[in-house]
């Protein structure tokens, strides 16, 4: 493939050059060479004669089909049989293999290739033709090796993984150690590859179209900053990468050599930093990060891809797990926050015509309160150490969190009279994430410990697009002035009632979001570990005044380019470096 | 015109007579045939000593219409496969498929 860039949403930082390799590959496209394990040599010549004997068995089916009057066709394939039976040609390919441990695919391609250099000499043109059926014959054996790809354990190098998209499966499977990169073609709608992504700091962009074009073992640069692809490169963009890329990792060791400092500014502000996560395994990278505890912890993984649901002792260990992993730091515990569309079959197929805005997260728990007061009975026995906060996700109102709140007493009464211990003043809060709530926030303040702003859906469901549509993505805007006037009015409303108010959504780790949520004077953020250092060193640099100042002009325009020119001006002038190293959700 | 060469090696020359000279057709049939014998069987032509039960192999000698070539096997069912092959080549891959 000649240079070509694919664009795509970064979601991960970083910079990777290298070779692609498509999992799970389900089109036909061309390859290239790939160098695999010495060890590996054997299974990869296995590979190659299942795929032979296969193609073999679907033309001799195809053979038995054709009606006898039909002899001429017969004869066509009965000499592709032959090709495919041919003794030479495979044990060429099976040579290539094992002498020069490359891929089956590669060694098939390097033994049609040399078939026709020896064609290429034939005098007879209609013998030299012929070779076009030994294409056709090995196009089958390839088509059949791209039903079982090359095990990637077998690669020797680190290669740049391209997939339609990433299943939790599929990343257990995979040696994350020989993936540098990943891009897939779904646009986020599962965060997984993205989260693993983040926490093996490696670079990674999801929505790109036509990854599989891309042949496997092609060269390119993934720039996990700007969500580029570029296939084959330049020898200037290889030298501008190669550069950026030692860069970024000079700024990363700085920045995390520094990540246990507190986050507070020159004059004196403190803001708390933690971490959202959703699986056990990413506490590692919240201590690693310098994370102050976990301001959300997303309960859905647990649920999903199982045909049953979790009991509530599984819950109650992994929940137990984490409270004493991270102690004395502390946990937020967010109920399931999952659509009825995700979750095990027990429930009937459910097929809504809009799922964001129907039977889903506090609704989907109310509708089964067996499994809510499972969940819930899980949080309040992990509390004993007195570090866990349980969290509600999607209350649209006042009377919702009523009723919600007499399931959980329900739930603690229960547990009482059992004779279960629980932390009795676990503080209670609910993420603001619907305009409906924001709009009452005063009212909702007095019934919660904490409020925790869920910015994602908040922008969402206030500027009413679905940020993985292409078509309307462009309104996604941190900071219309609606989004800024919300967040301000919800963090004002908890303060009046002395309740904490945090915000958990992408804009706390957007470094060009940071100094204006610290003038409204936020008391926490969560934000995806890996991006912890970064921010914290911003707001170590910051000053409140300087916060305070652009929070005043920003609020002050109606416009949404003019916000963002100031908000760049300000990081422009204060933290450069960031502005190379950052992704950012606000727009050129 | 067959030779023998020793107890287990048998020799034939024939000229081909096929339309194309040993095009896929023919040569699929050919290796087919060669394929149901123990014998090592080889096939000479214009100097170039092939593997008779490849289809590559036969394809490659571009044996042209009245091309000359020798059919050389050994082993044990060395002159059955010779006889055989003989015979399809003289009788133009009739009769097989």
């Amino acid at each position: 493939m000649a240079h070509q860039i694919f664009k795509g949403i970064p979601v991960s930082s970083g910079i990777a050059i290298g070779k692609t390799y498509f999992l799970h590959r389900g089109t036909h496209t061309s390859t290239l060479r790939m160098d695999i394990e010495q060890s590996h040599a054997p299974q990869e010549v296995q590979r190659l004669q299942t795929a032979f004997t296969a193609a073999l068995h679907d033309l001799e089916k195809i053979r038995e089909k054709i009606p006898g009057e039909l002899k001429e066709q017969t004869a066509i394939i009965d000499s592709h049989i032959m090709l495919l039976k041919d003794r030479k040609f495979q044990t060429a390919a099976r040579n290539y293999v094992n002498e020069r441990f490359i891929n089956a695919e590669w060694a098939l391609e390097k033994s049609v290739t040399d078939i026709e250099k020896a064609f290429s000499k034939i005098e007879d043109e209609y013998i030299r033709e012929r070779i076009q059926d030994v294409r056709l014959v090995a196009d089958r054996v390839k088509s059949q090796l791209y039903g079982t790809p090359t095990d990637i354990k077998s690669l020797t190098q680190r290669m740049i993984l391209l997939a339609s998209d990433l299943s939790p499966a599929d990343t257990i499977e995979l040696q994350l150690d020989k993936i540098m990169a990943f891009a897939t073609v779904s646009g986020g709608k599962t965060p997984h590859a993205e989260i693993i992504a983040r926490s093996l700091q490696i670079p990674a962009i999801v929505g790109i179209e036509g990854l599989s074009d891309i042949q496997d073992g092609q060269f390119v640069i993934l720039d996990g900053f700007n969500g580029r692809m570029i296939v084959d490169p330049s020898e200037e963009e290889l030298e501008h990468y190669t550069q950026l890329k030692y860069q970024f990792q000079e700024y990363q060791s700085q920045v995390n050599r520094n990540c246990y400092l507190p986050a507070e500014t020159f004059d004196g502000y403190k803001i708390n930093v933690s971490a959202n996560i959703e699986l056990f395994e990413e506490v590692a990278a919240v201590i690693d990060n310098g994370g102050e505890g976990i301001g959300l912890y997303r309960t859905e993984y647990s649920f999903l891809n199982r045909d049953d649901l979790p009991d509530e002792e599984e819950l109650y260990e992994e929940y137990r797990d984490l409270s004493s992993i991270i102690y004395p730091q502390k946990v937020v515990i967010r109920t399931l926050d999952l659509g009825a569309d995700k979750i095990a079959t027990q429930f009937g197929p459910v097929r809504e015509a809009n799922p964001a805005l129907g039977m889903r997260a506090i609704r989907f728990c109310r509708k089964h309160p067996k499994l809510f007061k499972t969940q819930l009975r899980a949080i309040l026995r992990a509390s004993v150490l007195g570090n866990v906060s349980i969290m509600f996700p999607m209350i649209s109102g006042l009377q919702e969190l009523f009723e919600v709140k007499e399931i959980y007493f329900e739930v603690r009464q229960e547990l009482k009279s059992q004779g279960v211990s629980f932390n009795p003043v676990m503080p209670m809060g609910i993420m603001i994430e619907l305009p409906s709530a924001v709009l009452i926030a005063d009212m909702l303040a007095r019934e919660v410990d904490f409020f925790s702003i869920g910015t994602n859906d908040l922008i969402q469901y206030s500027l009413g697009i679905d940020r993985t549509n292409k078509h309307v993505s462009y309104l996604y805007q941190p900071l219309h002035p609606a989004i800024l006037r919300s967040i301000k009015s919800v963090v004002d409303a908890g303060h009046e009632a002395g309740i904490e108010v945090s915000l958990c959504g992408e804009v706390a780790a957007d470094p060009y979001c940071i100094p204006i949520l610290m003038g409204m004077q936020i008391d926490s953020i969560s934000l995806n570990p890996q991006a912890i250092p970064g921010i914290k060193r911003i707001i170590r640099q910051a000053t409140m005044d300087e916060c305070k100042e652009l929070l005043k002009k920003v609020l002050e325009s109606d416009d949404v380019k003019t916000s963002n020119k100031l908000v760049k001006e300000m990081i422009f002038t204060n933290f450069p470096e960031e502005l190379m190293f950052y992704t950012s959700l606000i727009e050129e | 015109m067959e030779n023998i060469v020793d107890e287990q090696c048998f020799e034939v020359s024939i000229s081909l007579d096929s339309e194309f000279g040993l095009h896929a057709r023919p040569a699929a049939i050919l290796a087919k045939e060669a394929q149901n014998y123990a014998s090592d069987i080889k096939m000479v032509f214009n100097g170039s000593e092939v593997d008779a039960k490849s289809i590559l192999d036969i394809l490659t000698l571009a044996v042209p219409h009245g091309g000359h070539l020798v059919i050389r096997a050994t082993g044990d069912d060395a002159q059955e496969a010779v006889k055989r092959i003989k015979k399809l080549i003289n009788g133009r891959f009739e009769g097989n498929t």
